[in-house]
């Protein structure tokens, strides 16, 4: 049962996460996997192949449980006898500080950019178009579109190595050395 | 055979379940095979952080943008 906990718990911490939120997350976890093994038990699960697909079923109603149950909680939030309390939904400082320098990043990849490319950008990451539709308003091929975000994609990995080798005391042209040189290998 | 929830996930499939532009079903064997393999979760928390951020940068400079134009019709 422990190893058990040990495999279900790092993938529901990571569905969890990824679609609620940090907040409470050890609990919901816990949820979960009681949830998971208490349905094993009680004879649910009729085919063991079909384990994951059953434990990804389970975990997913029960994103919709905790969605349904904000929603409702939200609209009590109108009734201030209700008694709800607003929670703190902010990252915590770390994280909001990682996500400033990433922003950061993300604006000097975009300001470098060639004005269309960074049209591309804003049109596919912003306004969610599809590639068939920007290609077709833009006059680009699929390949040139793909490039485009392939090129943007590498220049932010890019500076991103840089300032942690910057953190580390490497230098900035040492990184790029190294991702040229790796490029050309690959190539 | 590996079946398709055997199967690793690309970039570009990291992506596009980022973004949600898969159908459901893609989405179920793309999740079933996330339960079993840490490197492809990691893949898609990374794909997630840049999409986001990417998000973010694009928001930020269509603001930017319309800042001038914005002081410009006011004018």
């Amino acid at each position: 049962m422990e190893e058990l906990y040990g495999v279900f718990t790092t993938v529901i911490r990571f569905y969890l996460c990824r679609q609620l939120g940090s907040q409470d997350l050890d609990d919901k976890v816990h949820d979960a996997f009681l949830t998971i093994t208490q349905s094993i038990r009680r004879g649910d699960l009729r085919e063991p192949e079909r384990l994951m697909g059953y434990v990804r079923t389970v975990i997913r109603r029960q994103v919709a449980g905790y969605i349904g149950t904000a929603v409702e909680s939200r609209r009590n939030l109108v009734d201030p006898d209700h008694g709800a309390v607003l929670r703190d939904r902010q990252p915590d400082p770390e994280r909001r500080a990682i996500e400033g320098q990433n922003l950061d990043l993300a604006m000097r990849v975009l300001n470098t950019l060639p004005r269309r490319d960074r049209e591309v950008l804003v049109r596919f990451y912003l306004q969610e178009q599809s590639p068939r539709q920007i290609c077709r308003d833009m006059g680009l091929t699929q390949t040139q579109f793909r490039l485009t975000k392939s090129r943007a994609k590498a220049r932010f990995t890019e500076l991103g190595q840089a300032r942690f080798a910057r953190r580390l005391g490497f230098s900035a042209s040492a990184v790029t050395r190294r991702n040229e040189k790796a490029r050309e290998q690959a190539s | 055979m590996a079946s398709k929830v055997d199967r690793h996930l690309d970039e570009e499939a990291a992506e596009k379940y980022s973004l949600g532009h898969l159908s459901a079903r893609k989405a179920a064997e793309i999740e079933t095979h996330l339960l079993i393999c840490e490197p492809c979760r990691q893949a898609v928390a990374a794909s997630d952080a840049y999409v986001a951020v990417m998000r973010n940068a694009a928001a930020k400079l269509r603001q930017e943008e319309q800042r001038p134009r914005r002081k410009a019709a006011g004018r």
